[in-house]
């Protein structure tokens, strides 16, 4: 159950279908992230697709000269796109594939359109999906929900994703979903009811025990993502913003300028496949050994190349030497650029209250934690409401609250009038009356876990 | 001992181990199977620990099995793929369990192989990298094995929507054609006003003017200022902004067009050329529409004799049509050179793996390989990398220099293009490991010698210790299994005390380099039936002798259709030899003439002569070998006239291939051409080694009869060339480029341009040749019959995929052409 291989597979699958010679991928905006994230370029470029091109973009040249391969998602604006190019065609053939289940009438469309006969093949790849690990997928939707409710279009689009990765990984699952959430239990209705219409596409091999959809709704727990995270990936991701497994470096004081976006892919990036999930702690102690490892292989002063065999040593050496460099000058800006940020917001010292907050149950304590810390002037606007957001999902109705005074703490700090909002939403988000479970009221963590499963069954 | 574990299987179970196919792959089997069963056929091999020098590694049964062993039923089944096939077939109904338990017994073969790879002290790298490269706790490759996930395909549909548009617009496009072939094929300029309009009038029934009233394009009524036109090819009126005229060469680009496509070869061709000539006659090019009272009317109208007018509907079709045939013939440069930048990168993924293999052998003083093969190989790696850079620069910098800059993305697909051949270029190139020198080699090799010669006396001891601890053990054992060892010393340790037959020692040298895991099970058997022929055991040289049978047909059968697609490759491949030879030819006339009549020249272009009959020859051994004895006593004195002119590079570029053609003449098997790798098979086996560095090098001689190799074979013609050795190695690797700069570039474009148009002028000449032929209705009448058969041919298929109401339209279609038929053999009459 790999999805980037899935994706992968569906990429290289419709690459050697088209046969040699030069081709041109069509993609709309969302499947460019969907290629993007799991080929890099040069990986593509290998397989003889040179450009890379946008179906609504109008600066395309007529290359005849070019084979087409059309990854689309089946929605109207594409089918129209695509309509106009096959009036009139710009490359010789066309292969087109949709990443979702497409309808009958927009095939007949498609084909009174094709008046040359450019297109050679018309498929349904199920990849509508960002993969962005090997078990970790998302859909890069913003705003899903509407209160407490599905945006429509959302829905849909939520559906779609996730049939498409049963389709990829060619799973027909048994769903299962939070009871206590009306979201979940929209979505898993409307998973099953795409799983009944389109059975024939769903007909796999059965198993004995079936593979199973879980179905959870985030509100359920709110506090987990509002703790500040330790391990690599979960502190480039919160800490420096990782997109689609691209960050931005660029506001990163003194950064050098083939730096400024960096790839962090578990796919071609070894050293970050061993850290991914390790300690900032430990990813110190690594990095210090790459630098080592790297200070050996490094050709001895540049000047010395003096006889003709160092020459050939260093020309030998020379790509997994200019590989490394790459990987090393990257993982230490990064983890450079994360102890900077660390000390800078005293992340250790905010991670300690929040822990607190989290896992003990002692108000006197956590209140005064809160307060020193909110008087702490180095203290992030971003990390002080964060702060004080867990303490309200945390002592939402002690008798002793202190929320208002914290609330006033952050005006007088200066704190956004959005951002002190969002303290309130978050309670009405993710507070005590929604939860299914008590998430909290459990001392350790053992107790919760338990809990937490209790509240699934 | 460990050294006799069957290694290329080891290396084999290991990549596997990488990948982790659950389903596929046996490992070594813990397995308490009955010693004496299962060992005579196959290569299953028991060790038992005593054997190896240490003890038994799994606690309670004493031996390990290993092999392609069914997990389920512990059959052993010879190769990987064929316990793949027995799992699918065999178990695949099986429960879900057998995954669980399949995985359990692979891990258990993981502690297993750790093991005795820590004893037997190597450490494999693939097993490290399998190691160091997991997600962090996540192991995908711990994952089972996934397939292409889910497709559907649309494709039947969407045909099937658009054959009935698709026959629509090719009648609507025929019809056309036809029609206009019909208004161009009289004399205009030479017929009156009248005439014309009646034939165009008989072309297409005319729309009654008193039926429209508006224009029906624009809309605008008509009157006395705003005239009706008729569009000449579909009746049907407009007026006059809305008009269009296609001009009658554009007429005559789209009937020759057609025709072309529609009559594969030999059409009688077009005979009559566009009317020379504006304005030839007065009377003749004016036509008025309704009279020709008004002169004025008649001025304002255009001169109709060399176009015809029509509607915008049917100017958009034709020239739809127009812009298709012409596409169809146009090949921009970059494609061609395109083409011939991936030839090379196929080549290189070819050669370098080649090439390595060579290098890796030559660096640990393995004698498989001659140094000066692998050090033509890379050469000629090299000069493919030359030829890499030259082509994706070419490609870079095409169109720059035009006046209307190329569009970007035009531009951009170059860049992309030549920054892919740089990518390559670094990735493969900076791979090539370098060669040692011929010093560094001689002592590689003695040092490889004593090592190996330590090893076989290490080995003999332990053979001989182990045989006698056997002896001692197995006092109650039937003698057979022990049987005629002893006097054999070397040879006794790949007997197992259980009698199964391992490969020989040589074998498994030989093993790395034969890739085919056919050509290895074959090689194992060969040696396991010399192991029993030795022993005296007839029972299993029957059988073993059965199987290899089963497997050389089988071998035999891969190969034949190797060949086959080999065989057709060598003719692409000699063609274009033949262009090169074309070329070397012309140059070295051109440098003849400049040089005046030299003593030496007139020898290398004998030799060259000699070669291209070679080329083609390909295969046949006996004209080979004479061509070999024609060619040795020349090629002894070719090197004069090398003296004679140094400095002219013709005359040095001429003995590298002279001596090209010595190694390719030297083979003795001479069957280069229908083996890609090796084939030491065709003969009784036995001395693949020293067929191997040959066999390669004639292959690529034979493919690049211009390159350079300082490949010299063991007997090469050329002795007293030693001496100019130093020289040669001095201008030799330099030649390559200097030719890629100057001369080769340019080359393949002249060759393709000077190919490309004869092929497609080839119609033209044709109906050039037929233009004494005036016979228009002829003609005429042949393209309808062409067309009528066309279309019946479409009913055909229209019916066959069951779409009847194209049959219908194609059935009027074709009455009416069959109609204009009859109407054209009447006239006739």
């Amino acid at each position: 159950m790999n999805v980037t291989l899935a994706v992968k597979q569906y990429i290289s699958k419709m690459v050697e279908s088209s046969g040699p010679g030069m081709k041109v991928l069509l993609m709309d905006r969302e499947t460019t992230s969907i290629v993007s994230v799991v080929y890099t370029q040069s990986e593509i470029l290998q397989k003889e697709v040179y450009l890379f091109e946008r179906i609504d973009s109008q600066n395309r040249d007529s290359m005849k000269h070019l084979k087409a391969i059309c990854f689309l998602r089946p929605t109207k604006e594409n089918v129209e796109h695509l309509i106009q190019e096959l009036r009139r065609p710009k490359y010789s053939v066309y292969f087109i594939y949709f990443s979702n289940v497409i309808s009958k009438s927009e095939i007949k469309a498609l084909a009174e359109a094709d008046e040359q006969e450019v297109v050679a093949e018309v498929q349904e790849f199920y990849g509508d999906f960002i993969a962005v690990n090997p078990h970790l997928f998302s859909l890069n939707l913003q705003g899903v929900a509407r209160g407490r409710s599905w945006e429509p279009s959302m829905l849909s689009r939520c559906t779609q994703g996730l049939t498409s990765v049963l389709l990829a990984l060619k799973k027909c699952p048994m769903i299962r979903y939070q009871l206590s959430s009306d979201m979940s239990k929209r979505l898993a209705e409307s998973v099953k009811q795409i799983i009944t219409k389109e059975y024939e596409l769903f007909d796999f091999r059965k198993t004995e025990v079936p593979p199973l959809l879980l179905i959870l709704d985030r509100s359920d727990d709110t506090i987990t993502p509002l703790l500040n995270q330790w391990t690599y990936q979960a502190m480039v991701h919160e800490l420096l913003g990782l997109n689609n497994n691209r960050i931005d470096l660029s506001r990163v004081p003194g950064i050098s300028k083939d730096l400024r976006e960096v790839v962090l892919s578990a796919e071609n990036d070894e050293f970050y496949a061993n850290n991914l999930y390790l300690n900032f702690g430990e990813i110190g102690t690594n990095i210090k050994n790459l630098m080592e490892d790297f200070q050996r292989k490094r050709p001895k002063g540049q000047q010395k190349l003096e006889s003709i065999s160092d020459m050939k040593a260093f020309v030998d050496n020379y790509p997994q030497f200019k590989k490394m460099s790459g990987t090393v000058s990257k993982h230490v800006t990064v983890v450079g650029e994360l102890s900077r940020l660390v000390s800078e917001r005293q992340l250790m010292e905010v991670s300690e209250v929040e822990q607190e907050l989290a896992c003990q149950n002692d108000h006197s304590s956590a209140q005064q934690s809160v307060r020193r810390l909110l008087q702490n002037p180095r203290l992030s606007e971003l990390d002080a409401v964060r702060l004080v957001m867990l303490y309200a999902l945390r002592y939402e109705r002690h008798s002793s609250s202190i929320l208002p005074s914290l609330m006033d703490e952050l005006s007088r700090r200066g704190v956004s009038e959005r951002h002190r909002r969002m303290v309130q939403s978050v309670v009405e988000y993710g507070g005590k009356r929604v939860r299914g479970s008590d998430l909290i009221a459990p001392t350790d963590a053992v107790a919760i876990t338990k809990q937490f499963f209790k509240g699934l069954k | 001992m460990g050294q006799t574990i069957n290694s290329g299987q080891q290396k084999l179970n290991a990549n596997h181990m990488t990948r982790l196919l659950l389903l596929r792959l046996l490992q070594l089997v813990l397995s308490s199977c009955q010693r004496e069963s299962k060992l005579s056929t196959t290569q299953l091999l028991l060790r038992d620990g005593a054997t190896m020098g240490y003890p038994p590694p799994f606690e309670g049964t004493g031996e390990v099995k290993e092999g392609f062993l069914c997990p389920l039923c512990l059959k052993d089944l010879q190769s990987f793929y064929q316990l793949q096939d027995h799992y699918e077939e065999e178990h695949s109904g099986d429960d879900r369990h057998v995954r669980g338990q399949l995985k359990s017994l692979v891990q258990k073969a993981k502690k297993a192989k750790d093991k005795l790879l820590k004893r037997d002290g190597d450490d494999r790298p693939d097993t490290g990298s399998y190691e160091s490269f997991y997600y962090g706790g996540v192991d995908p490759y711990m994952w089972e094995p996934q397939e292409l996930g889910a497709t559907r395909s649309h494709l039947d549909l969407f045909k099937k929507h658009r054959a009935a548009r698709i026959d629509h617009y090719v009648i609507e496009v025929n019809k056309l054609i036809i029609r206009l072939e019909k208004l161009t094929s009289f004399d205009r300029t030479n017929s009156d006003a009248a005439k014309i309009r009646a034939i165009e009038k008989s072309v297409v029934s005319w729309v009654n003017d008193s039926d429209v009233p508006f224009c029906p394009d624009c809309g605008n009524k008509f009157n006395i200022r705003n005239r009706r036109h008729h569009c000449r090819l579909c009746g049907s009126i407009m007026c006059r902004k809305c008009m269009e005229f296609v001009p009658l060469p554009l007429a005559q680009k789209l009937i020759n067009g057609t025709r072309e496509a529609l009559c594969v070869q030999g059409s009688p061709g077009q005979s009559q050329s566009p009317p020379a000539g504006g304005g030839s006659s007065g009377m003749g090019s004016r036509r008025g529409s309704i009279s020709s009272l008004s002169s004025v009317t008649s001025m304002l109208e255009e001169k109709d004799d060399e176009k015809i007018r029509c509607c915008h509907h049917c100017m958009d079709t034709l020239l739809k049509r127009q812009q298709k045939l012409e596409e169809k013939d146009h090949m921009p440069d970059i494609v061609k050179l395109y083409e011939r930048l991936r030839m090379c990168m196929e080549k290189v993924d070819e050669k370098a793996p080649e090439y390595i293999r060579m290098a890796e052998s030559l660096n640990a003083g393995e004698t498989t390989y001659n140094l000066d093969t692998a050090g033509g190989l890379r050469l000629e790696v090299q000069k493919y990398y030359e030829l890499i850079d030259a082509l994706s620069k070419r490609i870079l910098t095409l169109g720059l220099k035009d006046d209307p800059q190329p569009h970007p993305k035009a531009l951009q697909l170059q860049r992309m293009v030549r920054y892919t051949a740089t990518l390559f270029v670094q990735e493969k190139l900076l791979g090539l490991m370098s060669l040692p020198t011929k010093e560094k080699y001689e002592e590689l090799k003695e040092k490889r010698k004593q090592e190996q010669e330590k090893r076989l006396q290490q080995e003999r001891l332990a053979a001989q210790e182990a045989l006698k601890r056997r002896q001692e053990s197995e006092r109650n054992r039937p003698p057979v299994s022990t049987n005629g060892e002893l006097p054999q010393a070397p040879r006794a340790p790949r007997m197992t005390k259980a009698g199964g037959w391992l490969p020989s020692a040589d074998s498994v040298h030989t093993r790395i380099e034969l890739e085919d895991p056919l050509l290895q099970q074959i090689e194992n058997i060969q040696s396991f039936l010399r192991q029993a022929r030795e022993a005296n055991r007839t029972d299993e040289v029957a059988m073993l002798e059965e199987n290899l049978r089963q497997l050389q047909d089988e071998y035999d059968q891969q190969q034949t259709s190797l060949a086959i697609s080999l065989s057709q490759k060598l003719a692409e491949e000699e063609s274009l030899q033949q262009g090169e030879f074309h070329r070397l030819e012309a140059r070295e006339r051109e440098e003849r003439e400049h040089w005046g009549p030299a003593l030496g020249s007139s020898q290398p272009s004998y030799t060259w002569e000699r070669s291209l009959n070679i080329g083609p020859a390909g295969g046949f051994q006996g004209e080979e070998d004479t061509a070999a004895e024609d060619l040795t006593p020349k090629a002894e004195r070719s090197p004069s006239s090398l003296r004679a002119f140094p400095a002219l590079t013709s005359q040095e570029e001429s003995p590298p291939r002279l001596r090209s053609l010595g190694g390719h003449v030297t083979p003795p098997g001479g069957e280069g051409q229908n083996s890609t790798s090796l084939n030491p098979f065709d003969e009784e086996d036995s001395t693949p080694i020293e067929e191997d560095p040959s066999n390669p090098f004639s292959e690529d001689i034979k493919r690049e009869h211009k390159e350079v190799t300082n490949g010299k074979k063991e007997y090469n013609p050329f002795d007293e060339e030693d001496i100019k050795d130093d020289k040669q190695a001095e201008t030799a690797p330099g030649n390559p480029f200097e030719e890629d700069d100057d001369t080769d570039p340019g080359n393949p474009f002249m060759e393709a341009s000077g190919n490309s148009p004869e092929v497609s002028t080839n119609p033209f000449d044709g109906e050039d040749d037929d233009e004494a032929l005036p016979d228009l209705d002829m003609i005429e009448e042949e393209l309808l019959l062409q067309q009528i058969d066309n279309i019946r041919a479409y009913i055909f298929d229209a019916k066959l995929s069951g779409r009847l109401d194209e049959v219908e339209l194609l059935s009027e279609n074709l009455r009416e052409l069959q109609h204009t038929l009859q109407e054209q053999k009447k006239k006739k009459h």
